[in-house]
């Protein structure tokens, strides 16, 4: 048993080569080990190619292959923003806001997302596409850390059904918070490496909650709250993120683009429980006049506890509801 | 810098160009430099604390080396080794002995030093006092050359989580400066393949379920708890010996041999051949040479032989951290190794009476003691021993009703997945067992040999788990 088992010894500590011969095996280790690098790579863009199409069979709301895809050269409307923002874009959600509104809209929000993601996904949708106006789905919470701005844009999974596009590469190369997914993204490892490549990208939230009604809970309160706010309400990261929206709406005026910002509907009860929420929107109004945009806030309008599937998100009734009762105020007063 | 991250490969890559190209005598330089900025990688104050215990360890075993026998060469040896440990007390248990003094004596006598367990610890020290002991013993002669001591403390594939190297089987190999040799190369990047395999496809890809099952015991179901069980069983097993491999790959890319560490230890066909043959080589060989031997070994009475198993298990139970769960997993790995020694006579009899096929004896004494170590992985993985507790009453609670409840298992692709690699493994290790699967692949032509290395790199691309998940054995 014993002597079996040192094989690898016995392998490792082989006799070992004339001088002569190893100078002979180096050069054919070299040789070889080029040859297999060569098969390798030629392997590795095989395997790469058919990660890329399999992205566009099981694709439905990944932001950039919505945008890669978009089929209009023009959209009247872009949907910005997070979670919140999300839920206009579940199920026929968004083709019903475009029956209402007789507008092409294309929703570009991202989960858990702050004002740095929003734009990247904006700037990337003009690099071949126009738009109209920008709505902006906002919440304060983004504001409050990096991890809903720099650090959400080096999650794998946004990558990882994103259509190979040198115009992405481009930008993520010209963005500094995404210069260090620029080889993930080129390289196509996240999309190669996704062990849910053969499903569909829809989230259990828009597959199994969409339709159903939360009951409030105080502690799953609580718990959402302390995940939105981990460090409470950060001075230094809200000056930062509200300074780059400041920028993010210039840049939009000098474009000609009509943006309206608003607040989503939230129940009265964790509204009345975000921190430091009256000050955030006293600076917000402050930013927003200093542009041609609107500011709407609807955070304790059309928000019955009826309409929410969790402690925060607008449910399918929800969303109708806002459609019909609070969307006109917003389209009448954006043209 | 963990194994495995995409950099690694790049790094170790560099470090091997720049040891061929540079003259043999400066090759110790450069992979001592790279060991250090690895090490720093992780925490520059960590440097500061392989440095005193490498200072430790180089000027006491110079003192012992030319003191004359006597009590002051004990005692300097003592001293030295005192000091060693003392590092892993301050950094590893320190704590642990404090809350449990304070909890005994109902009083917050001792205060919490929160520190961090620095990467690699236990194993550097362990390493430091064997060098000690081995010069104390004259089995070794000191090393004068301080930079070559110290790249045998802190060699990078071996600093975080060994094997333990001893020094009699490692210096000598850093004052030789092999040259580059192909075929040792080769072998070094099919160990890291494989090794990456086990940590990245299988090991990784287990944790998850483990930790799900585990993290809250009282509310998971009992199979869950069941598969929960057997998947942290080969996720610590490809964990671990996945790092081996690619310790042992790398440092065979740089020139160096490394003790094997792990061999197919699940299908060891007793509780001592699993420890003493199969599993975490380099440490029970370790717990043989300085804490076994030195109480008396098995040269002493039957009780005497008995309580030195027992201690060495527990100590070995605590090596691996500072928590009463270890404890309890050492001490009954130790109670299971003393009833195997106590049984002998009784199972030679019934060998003798019931006179089973060799295979067939075989295959249920590997069933046998892996399910013996299987009930001690659940104290090692549970957060707590109420947490063990409940974890073994469920599971037993469940084995009556164990058939319906596999019928009824709602099967999803990932588990099915993860029962086919673990089957893939044992497949493996079975052929392994007879034959080493590195040397028959040698003699296989090469598009065959090329086709398994990019099976098992494609392996790694397609059902990887890339989210640098730490070794387990990392924060021991």
């Amino acid at each position: 048993m014993e002597s079996q088992s040192i094989r690898l010894h016995a392998v490792l500590t082989a006799e070992r080569s004339t001088a002569a011969q190893t100078e002979s095996t180096t050069a054919r280790f070299i040789r070889r080990g080029g040859l297999f690098l060569a098969i390798g790579l030629l392997l590795y863009l095989g395997v790469y190619v058919f990660a890329d199409q399999l992205v566009y069979g099981h694709t439905l709301r990944n932001r950039f292959f919505v945008v890669k895809t978009a089929p209009l050269p023009h959209y009247d409307m872009v949907v910005l923003g997070a979670s919140h923002a999300a839920v206009f874009d579940y199920e026929d959600m968004n083709a019903r806001l475009e029956s209402l509104t007789g507008a092409h809209v294309i929703n570009l929000s991202v989960v858990g997302s702050g004002v740095t993601p929003n734009k990247l996904l904006l700037d990337y949708l003009l690099v071949n596409h126009s738009v109209g106006s920008v709505i902006y789905v906002l919440d304060s919470f983004v504001f409050d850390s990096p991890q809903w701005n720099e650090q959400r844009l080096s999650d794998a999974h946004l990558y990882d059904r994103a259509p190979f596009d040198p115009a992405l590469a481009l930008l993520l190369a010209k963005t500094p918070a995404t210069r260090a997914e620029l080889s993930d993204y080129v390289f196509g490892f996240s999309k190669i490496n996704n062990q849910d490549r053969f499903n569909t990208d829809v989230s259990d939230d828009e597959a199994q909650r969409f339709g159903s009604t939360y009951r409030p809970v105080p502690q799953i309160d609580t718990q959402r709250l302390k995940f939105l706010y981990p460090n409470g309400v950060d001075e230094a990261s809200l000056n930062r993120y509200l300074g780059e929206f400041d920028d993010l709406l210039q840049a939009l005026d000098a474009r000609h683009i009509r943006i309206s910002v608003i607040k989503p509907p939230l129940p009265e009860r964790l509204y009345r429980q975000l921190p430091a929420e009256a000050q955030f929107d006293a600076r917000l109004v402050a930013i927003v006049g200093g542009h041609s945009a609107q500011f709407h806030d609807f955070s304790l309008m059309c928000n019955d506890e009826r309409f929410f599937f969790n402690p925060d998100h607008l449910n399918r009734a929800g969303v109708l509801n806002f459609y019909a009762s609070c969307l006109p105020a917003l389209l009448g007063s954006s043209g | 810098m963990l194994f495995n991250s995409l950099v690694f490969p790049a790094f170790l890559a560099l470090v091997a160009a720049v040891t061929y190209v540079v003259p043999g005598r400066w090759r110790w330089g450069v992979v001592l430099a790279a060991s250090l900025f690895f090490y720093a990688l992780f925490n520059i104050g960590y440097v500061g604390l392989l440095a005193a215990a490498t200072g430790v360890a180089y000027v006491g075993g110079w003192r012992v080396h030319h003191l004359a026998p006597g009590r002051t060469r004990a005692a300097t040896l003592a001293v030295a080794i005192v000091a060693e440990l003392a590092l892993l007390f301050v950094f590893k248990y320190f704590d642990f002995f404090a809350s449990s003094t304070n909890g005994v004596l109902q009083a917050a006598l001792l205060p919490h030093l929160g520190f961090l367990i620095p990467a690699g610890l236990s194993f550097y020290v362990f390493a430091c006092v064997s060098y000690l002991v081995d010069i104390f013993r004259g089995d070794l002669i000191a090393e004068h050359h301080l930079g070559r001591f110290a790249l045998y403390v802190s060699f990078f594939p071996k600093l975080l989580a060994g094997p333990i190297e001893r020094a009699t089987h490692f210096l000598p190999q850093i004052r030789r400066a092999r040259g580059f040799d192909a075929d040792g190369v080769t072998l070094g990047l099919q160990l890291i393949l494989w090794g990456l395999f086990k940590k990245v496809v299988v090991a990784d890809r287990l944790a998850a379920f483990v930790n799900t099952a585990y993290q809250n015991p009282g509310l998971t179901s009992p199979l869950d708890l069941v598969l929960g069980t057997y998947f942290f069983a080969f996720q610590i097993y490809c964990d671990f010996s996945g790092y081996s491999d690619i310790a042992i790959g790398a440092a065979r890319v740089l020139g160096f041999d490394l003790i094997e560490n792990f061999r197919r230890p699940y299908l060891a066909t007793s509780i001592a051949d699993f420890w003493g043959q199969r599993w975490h080589i380099s440490l029970t060989r370790w717990f043989r040479d300085y804490l076994y031997i030195p109480l008396g070994g098995s040269r002493v009475s039957r009780l005497r032989t008995v309580l030195n198993l027992l201690v060495v298990f527990v100590v070995s139970g605590l090596w691996h951290g500072a928590n009463w769960t270890f404890v309890i997993w050492g001490g009954l790995n130790g109670l299971y190794q003393v009833l195997y020694l106590l049984t002998a006579p009784v199972r030679a009899r019934v060998g003798q009476i019931v006179q089973l096929p060799a295979g067939l004896a075989a295959v249920l004494s590997a069933l046998l003691t892996f399910h013996l170590v299987l009930v001690a992985w659940i104290f090692f993985r549970a957060a707590s021993l109420t947490d063990a507790l409940t974890i073994v009453a469920r599971i037993a609670q469940a084995v009556p009703r164990l058939p319906d409840l596999v019928r009824n298992y709602a099967f999803s692709g990932g588990v099915v997945l993860s029962l086919g690699l673990i089957g893939f493994l044992l497949m493996v290790e079975l052929v392994d067992e007879h034959r080493s699967i590195w040397a028959s692949l040698r003699a296989r032509p090469v598009y065959q040999r090329w086709a398994v290395y990019y099976a098992l790199l494609g392996a790694l691309l397609l059902l990887g788990t890339w989210n640098l998940n730490q070794f387990v054995y990392m924060q021991f």
